[in-house]
């Protein structure tokens, strides 16, 4: 038939054309990027970019300290960014790729090393040195800078630990006549007993967020298991998993867990927590700060599995320097000023990680919080990193921690639908495909 | 005479040349116009050269590497494209892309034509009615999202509680990978109907009322007029709205990311969030651009048949 289309109508080609480019704009424009280059971060002054990592008070006391900083002559003063944890990946790799990023950051527990296997990192081997000097080095607590080093360097320098760690709300346990849980038998009692009475016995959420995943994890290496070997290799469908992986289930399929838990935003189990509706679950140190609720909100033991062992999850979170800095020399000044003086964070009782500085956990502010002291004493030491149980940090854990991978198994894990050992061989499978 | 005597005595800049010398003057500065229209279109080029032709330039290289959004990698041909066609999660992102295109597109547009066709009678208080449908999609889709999170996102959300208070059980929408879904194309129906009722509006306006009393006279029913008459002659726009809306709907990413990222267990992930978390969360550039453009292709094939459709329309 012929084209009976008006002269001033597109061509198909057109059409097509057009429809192409708005999708295809829509679609990868956002992807690229270019590439790392030497040019200067911003105009002499140097960027620095931190995480919410307190409660509402924290961004107003880390902006003061940034403020405070006076840099030595001819070093760039600094600038203050906070970043949110939603898509924060996204945020940092667009920058950096744009020669936007910061010159120095705090960030996620694994962003050094990913970053540093993409060549934008300036490694702190002399800011670790001028340390050695000072005795600062002497003063982080043990295996934290280790954690931090590579074949290439240290990536980073930690200042604070984010440690899974197990809460109880003291009101719900009086109500229903229990104690702290000790074991996971325990838990599963006590939950039972404060779900009977119509709260959640065990809050975890497995939505947006990464505390569900960190949860499940938590009780894998309480278990003696976790996502490797101690040779660094994928080690995941095992017995000790399994177990953690079951326990899991049957907290849910004894109805302690939230209905909604596979969907459940961080957020709203933190709202639940400050409600007063939750009786047991992890979260990081420092919570009962983070929900107003001090006295009431209080640290367990470490949890013994049914195999009797104990163990946790913790991260070692860092400050980092880029290579897209003003200058290399004021990145360190600036990194080295804020290590030195960041104590008056949990001084302002603004933080919820516990101190990477030994010094900080003795400041009577810091001790004033009796749970931050149970921390520090009872959870920090057992505890071990994504990698468990290699001790080695590496650039896949960006990939794997806050992944996708883990998300999917967090939520298959809360749906209790299926076995825990298919349940892990989908986990190392989709692990498989995400790093390589 | 006197239209040649008029002519000479008007003023000479209100003289209409004759045939010839207007054609001459077309032709005598061959280019200059041309040039003129090139010269002001060249900043709207330059500005979509750099925003929209470099990166797909720069994505399309992207795609062909395996590097990350910060090195460029090494070149791997057509592997990422293999790689991404050879997970089920592409498939499984595919297959939710279509139902929720589906969904948006048909979902809105029959709701969208029924108000429209209401909206055409004798109603009360037409203009008030009109402002308020409309909100859905006034309202930044992150503030409708974060009212639906609150209506349904917990146990202890409004909905839920009453489904619970009513014996329903546990109604946790958004943790059953089949609520989820159903959800999140209901959520894309009620923020896209209101675009869809304004362009079901425009094309009716052009419907002449007198046609219907012609049919009525002639025995036609409401439906026979409906399907008969209504539906052909609002065809063409209907199809644009379709091929607009179906870039709407598999352009989606604030959508699905907000209400469910993507879950439970990638029950929603469309091609778009997959691509998204492909390049953000797993760091994987290359496979996750390739995924946005093996999208794009599957785009232009469905706007290819719709514009055929409209082609077709407009012929008959």
């Amino acid at each position: 038939m012929k084209n009976v289309l008006p002269p001033t109508a597109m061509s198909r080609r057109g059409f097509l054309a057009l429809t192409g480019a708005a999708a295809l704009a829509t679609s990868v424009s956002a992807c690229a990027a270019g590439n790392v280059g030497n040019t200067s971060a911003g105009g002499g002054i140097l960027k620095f970019w931190d995480m919410p990592w307190g409660n509402q008070d924290y961004l107003g006391a880390a902006q003061a300290l940034t403020q405070a900083y006076k840099p030595g002559s001819g070093l760039p003063g600094a600038s203050y960014q906070q970043v949110n944890w939603d898509g924060f990946n996204q945020t940092f790799s667009s920058a950096i790729a744009s020669n936007t990023g910061p010159a120095v950051s705090t960030g996620g527990g694994f962003q050094a090393f990913q970053f540093a296997k993409q060549g934008a990192i300036a490694y702190a081997d002399n800011l670790i040195d001028s340390f050695k000097k000072d005795g600062t080095y002497d003063d982080f607590l043990p295996h934290t800078l280790d954690a931090m080093k590579t074949s290439d360097g240290y990536v980073g320098v930690p200042w604070n630990l984010d440690v899974q760690v197990f809460w109880y709300r003291k009101s719900i346990l009086d109500q229903i006549g229990a104690t702290p849980p000790e074991t996971w038998d325990d838990v599963l009692a006590v939950a039972k007993k404060a779900s009977a009475k119509g709260y959640v016995g065990f809050g975890i959420s497995g939505g947006s967020g990464n505390y569900g995943p960190m949860a499940v994890l938590s009780l894998m290496i309480n278990n003696g298991g976790g996502l490797f070997n101690s040779n660094g290799d994928l080690d995941i469908v095992n017995d000790r998993n399994a177990e953690a992986v079951d326990f899991v289930t049957e907290l849910v399929k004894q109805g302690v867990v939230d209905p909604g838990s596979v969907s459940m935003k961080d957020d709203d189990l933190t709202t639940a927590w400050t409600n007063k509706k939750v009786a047991l679950g992890f979260q990081s140190p420092a919570f009962n700060n983070v929900v107003g609720d001090e006295k009431d909100v209080l640290v367990t033991n470490p949890l013994k599995s049914r195999r009797g062992d104990i163990g946790g999850l913790y991260y070692v979170n860092n400050i980092m320097m880029y290579k897209n800095t003003p200058s290399q020399a004021g990145s360190e000044a600036f990194a080295s000023y804020y290590i030195k003086n960041m104590k008056t964070l949990w001084q302002k009782g603004v933080m919820q990680g516990l101190p990477a500085l030994k010094s900080i956990t003795e400041l009577p502010e810091f001790k004033a919080n009796a749970q931050n002291t149970a921390v520090v004493e009872k959870w920090q030491p057992i505890c071990k990193t994504t990698a468990a149980q290699s001790g080695t940090l590496s650039a896949k854990l960006a990939t794997i921690d806050g992944g996708q991978a883990m998300t999917d198994f967090c939520q298959t894990v809360l749906s209790a639908k299926s076995p825990s050992k298919t349940i892990l061989t989908k986990l190392e499978s989709d692990i498989k495909a995400a790093i390589s | 005479m006197s239209t040649s005597v008029r002519r000479t005595e008007l003023p000479l800049t209100m003289r209409t040349p004759a045939p010839e010398a207007r054609k001459r003057r077309r032709t005598s500065s061959p280019g200059r116009a041309p040039a003129t229209k090139a010269f002001l279109i060249l900043p709207s080029v330059v500005i979509l050269i750099l925003t929209n032709a470099y990166p797909i330039a720069y994505a399309a290289f992207q795609a062909l590497h395996n590097g990350s959004l910060i090195t460029p990698g090494d070149f791997v041909g057509l592997d990422n494209f293999a790689k991404v066609l050879a997970d089920p999660a592409f498939w499984r992102a595919a297959g939710f892309t279509v139902i929720f295109a589906i969904a948006g597109v048909f979902g809105s547009w029959i709701i969208g034509l029924a108000i429209a066709l209401l909206l055409r009678t004798r109603i009360p208080a037409k203009g008030i009615l009109k402002t308020v449908l409309l909100l859905p999609w006034v309202v930044p889709i992150v503030v409708s999202a974060m009212s639906w999170n609150w209506l349904i996102g917990t146990s202890s959300s409004p909905v839920p509680s009453l489904m619970h208070a009513l014996g329903f059980g546990d109604a946790i929408f958004l943790s059953d990978p089949l609520g989820a879904q159903i959800t999140v194309c209901l959520f894309e129906v009620w923020v896209n109907f209101p675009f869809m009722m304004l362009m079901m509006s425009a094309a009716l306006t052009s419907v002449d009322e007198s046609i219907y009393e012609a049919a009525k006279i002639d025995g036609a029913s409401a439906s026979q007029s409906f399907r008969y008459m209504t539906l052909p002659i609002i065809a063409k726009p209907t199809y644009i709205a379709w091929v607009l809306m179906t870039i709407f709907c598999v352009n989606d990413f604030p959508t699905v990311y907000l209400l469910t990222h993507g879950g439970p267990v990638g029950a929603t992930n469309t091609l778009v969030v997959l691509a998204y978390k492909t390049v953000f969360q797993n760091f994987q550039t290359g496979p996750g651009v390739a995924i946005a453009f093996l999208m794009t292709l599957a785009l232009a094939a469905v706007a290819v048949l719709l514009f055929r459709q409209i082609r077709k329309s407009t012929s008959s």
